[in-house]
């Protein structure tokens, strides 16, 4: 048997111990000259854990923008100091007693991913257990995500035992406006939608009940009458709004006026102004005291008996007013109807200055941004039909009835998992005030941030 | 080496191992507020365990080369890699956070499952094939000498032919004392005994005319000399033991008896040489893997480490 082996086989390689030894060498060679030539090439891509985020994509070759190597220090971990400064990242809240760095909540390294998505568990963190430096906090503790812990909408939440109210004084029932109308300006049977009265700000439909005469008149009322200020705790947002996102406040102008006359007198196709009891009734004024002058005819008054229905015994037939008398009766019958039907039917009317007789017209209050703590944008919600959010629009008889759907009608949609749209907390929350936000001073230059440099 | 029963501790161990990291990554991933990074405490330990595993597995191949070092014995740091390695995997998916991040982590994440999944596919291969081989290679001889053994089976078929039908005009170059000592029809006599079939006679020195010849001359120049050259070669019946088995069977009814004993032994040289032939495929298959196995994974292990230095500098 021992004649048939060559003894010496041994020192002989096959060709599978020749492949296996040069693939040896010669594949980690190949991996060590790659390494190196990018290395020499300078280019750290390739130690790269990650693909950057959108955001930062153009930083994807320059290791050294964030990761700013600090004298003594072995890591050249991307420090806050490198994000602050192209960037500023305001304090969440003044009261806040954990403060994170930077990278906690926008992690890189993670693909094309949307940086500020932050992940629920860091705001859980303190919002789980919501603790603050000044004690005792007004905001909802043990939130952890949209679904877990997450309270009814502070709008619909009862306030000291009373249920929830809209704050506005304008007397609307929806429930009314909603069905089918018999008389309309442009014809009979009228059936409004929800757009011909409420609109984004910036929307550039057409409002169907729109009176020109109102809509390119001017007023002397503030802004702040009609939608109050957001309260100092609301969280602004980093970039300005498009206008879009919130629907505007409804104007009689544009919404109310082609249906809702402010007729004063027969004689007259115009309606007074919408505008302050002063403003409306030096108007009447004007206006009357213009008639009388033109139709001076109209001092001798023929008065209709058939029209005293109180039984009280009729005057003279005949009745001669002077100027100012004809004037002030005139003015008088108007402003009893203004005062006590046409205003009343939508604004809540109070005692004015005992001098002038004149009313004092509430506030509208109308509540614009119901969630100042969050980001609505109706605008991103176009598709869908009003009333399948605001289903409680179609029978609201209140004013008081609080219209905003409810936190369920939002976890129809917006739910962890496929075929749902984002329910993290960064989809309705701003983590920073961007109301404290300071200016940055640039530190790049476009062709130096390309070729390797600041 | 075989997965059997003696496998069981480390298999215990590995799944031990793995359940423990299993749970203490989830609880790491379900807590972490910023979720899992390669970059945390645990991340990094992950890393450096996964790699720790790593680099014992392909220290085996060192210790083979020291087997004199009293480190252990072979065995044991056989089943070291196999487990430690296949552990690697998940620990270093742990590390990763089942991500493969980017350029370099991508690179050492494909080599990484590349290594584990041949390493399977070559333990696997190591547990079935030296059965086939016992079975169906009973002359199994050297690997590295088929080439030699190939060659003395041919001078040995020269000579059994030459026996009977005289010279055949072929370059003489076989080993004389080969064949004095008994040559291959010797062993494969052993190998016949062992497998308890009957033991072929040796060949008598017996001359026929050349009448009787021609079959069997026709038949060795024609089909089993190029086939024992070239017994690779697709389509010879010679490399089909039936048909080679016919063929023989035909051969014999055309030759007188004293040629039989020739034959049969022609018939166990055709035999041997379809089992090299047999035994190459079968080492092909045992070892071949190795060939993707042994350099993906030092190409691993090199870029491996230039990943923990570059990610701890970053």
């Amino acid at each position: 048997m021992a004649q048939r082996i060559d003894l010496n086989y041994f020192k002989r390689p096959t060709g599978l111990k020749r492949a296996k030894f040069w693939l040896s060498v010669g594949l980690p060679a190949l991996a060590l000259v790659w390494i190196a030539w990018h290395g020499i090439s300078r280019d750290s891509r390739v130690y790269s854990s990650g693909r950057m985020s959108e955001a930062h994509a153009v930083l994807e070759a320059e290791c050294g923008a964030c990761h700013v190597q600090t004298a003594g220090a072995f890591s050249a971990k991307a420090s806050d100091a490198a994000c602050l400064a192209c960037h500023d990242g305001p304090i969440h809240h003044p009261a806040e007693t954990n403060s994170l760095s930077c990278a906690t909540c926008h992690t890189e390294h993670r693909g094309r991913v949307i940086i500020v998505a932050a992940r629920n568990e860091i705001c859980a963190t303190c919002h789980g257990d919501l603790k603050t430096s000044g004690g005792a906090t007004h905001f909802a503790s043990g939130v952890y995500s949209f679904e877990d812990g997450h309270p009814q909408f502070a709008a619909l939440r009862p306030n000291g035992g009373a249920p929830a109210s809209d704050p506005g004084t304008i007397k609307v029932n929806h429930a009314i406006h909603m069905k089918p109308i018999r008389r309309g300006p442009n014809g009979p049977n009228v059936q409004l939608v929800c757009g011909d009265c409420h609109q984004p700000g910036a929307a550039s439909g057409k409002w169907i009940y729109a009176d020109a005469r109102y809509t390119t008149a001017s007023t002397s009322y503030s802004t702040q009458d009609e939608v109050p200020p957001p309260g100092k705790e609301t969280t602004r947002r980093p970039r300005p709004m498009t206008g879009r996102e919130l629907m505007a406040a409804v104007r009689f102008a544009y919404a109310c006026a082609g249906c809702h006359s402010l007729a004063f007198d027969k004689r007259f196709d115009e309606g007074v102004p919408h505008d302050k009891p002063e403003i409306v009734h030096a108007f009447l004024v004007k206006k009357f005291s213009e008639y009388i002058a033109a139709h001076p005819s109209e001092l001798r008054e023929t008065r209709d008996p058939g029209r005293d229905l109180t039984g009280k015994p009729l005057q003279g037939a005949i009745r001669v007013y002077t100027l100012k008398e004809w004037v002030g009766a005139r003015i008088s019958e108007a402003e009893e109807l203004l005062w006590r039907k046409t205003c009343k039917q939508c604004h809540a009317l109070g005692l004015g200055v005992p001098q002038s007789n004149l009313p004092v017209v509430e506030p509208a209050r109308t509540t614009v941004q119901w969630m100042p703590h969050a980001k609505f944008d109706h605008d991103a919600h176009r598709g869908f039909s009003c009333g399948n959010c605001h289903e409680k629009a179609l029978t609201s008889t209140e004013t008081s009835d609080v219209l905003l759907p409810g936190i369920a009608t939002c976890r129809v949609c917006h739910a962890p998992g496929p075929q749902h749209a984002e329910s993290r907390c960064f989809e309705c929350h701003t983590y920073h005030d961007w109301s404290k936000r300071k200016e940055i001073k640039p530190t790049f230059t476009l062709p130096a941030l390309r070729t390797g440099g600041r | 080496m075989r997965i059997d029963e003696t496998q069981r501790g480390w298999a215990i161990a590995s799944l031990v191992i793995l359940a423990v990291f299993t749970a203490v990554y989830v609880a790491y991933a379900v807590r972490a507020p910023e979720g899992p990074r390669g970059g945390s405490a645990l991340g990094l330990s992950f890393g450096v365990i996964g790699f720790g595993f790593m680099i014992f597995a392909a220290l085996l191949g060192a210790r083979k080369r020291v087997p004199v070092w009293r480190i252990g014995r072979a065995q044991a740091w056989m089943r070291g890699h196999l487990w430690l390695g296949l552990l690697s995997l998940p620990v270093i998916l742990f590390h990763g956070r089942f991500h493969f991040g980017g350029t370099l982590t991508s690179v050492l994440m494909w080599l990484l499952m590349i290594t584990v999944v041949s390493g399977l596919f070559g333990a696997a291969l190591q547990h079935y094939v030296p059965r086939v081989m016992t079975a169906d290679v009973k002359l199994e001889t050297i690997y590295d000498e088929i080439g030699t053994v190939r060659k003395l089976l041919r001078e040995e078929a020269d000579r059994a032919v030459e026996t009977v039908c005289g010279p055949l005009g072929i370059g003489k170059s076989a080993n004389e004392e080969v064949l004095r000592a008994g040559g291959l029809s010797a062993a494969r006599a052993m190998a016949t005994m062992n497998s308890g079939t009957a033991v072929a006679a040796a060949a008598e020195t017996v001359v026929l005319s050349e009448e009787e010849c021609a079959p069997l001359r026709k038949f060795y120049l024609g089909e089993m000399r190029p086939f024992l050259e070239e017994p690779k070669r697709r389509g010879a019946r010679l490399g089909n033991a039936d048909k080679a088995h016919g063929v023989f069977s035909g051969l014999r009814t055309l030759m007188p008896p004293s040629g039989q004993a020739t034959l049969q032994d022609l018939e166990d040289i055709c035999d041997e040489a379809r089992q090299l032939v047999r035994q190459e495929q079968l080492h092909h298959w045992l070892h071949g893997w190795l060939l993707v196995h042994i350099p993906l994974s030092l190409a691993l292990i090199l870029l491996g480490a230039v990943h923990a230095v570059m990610a701890l500098r970053y």
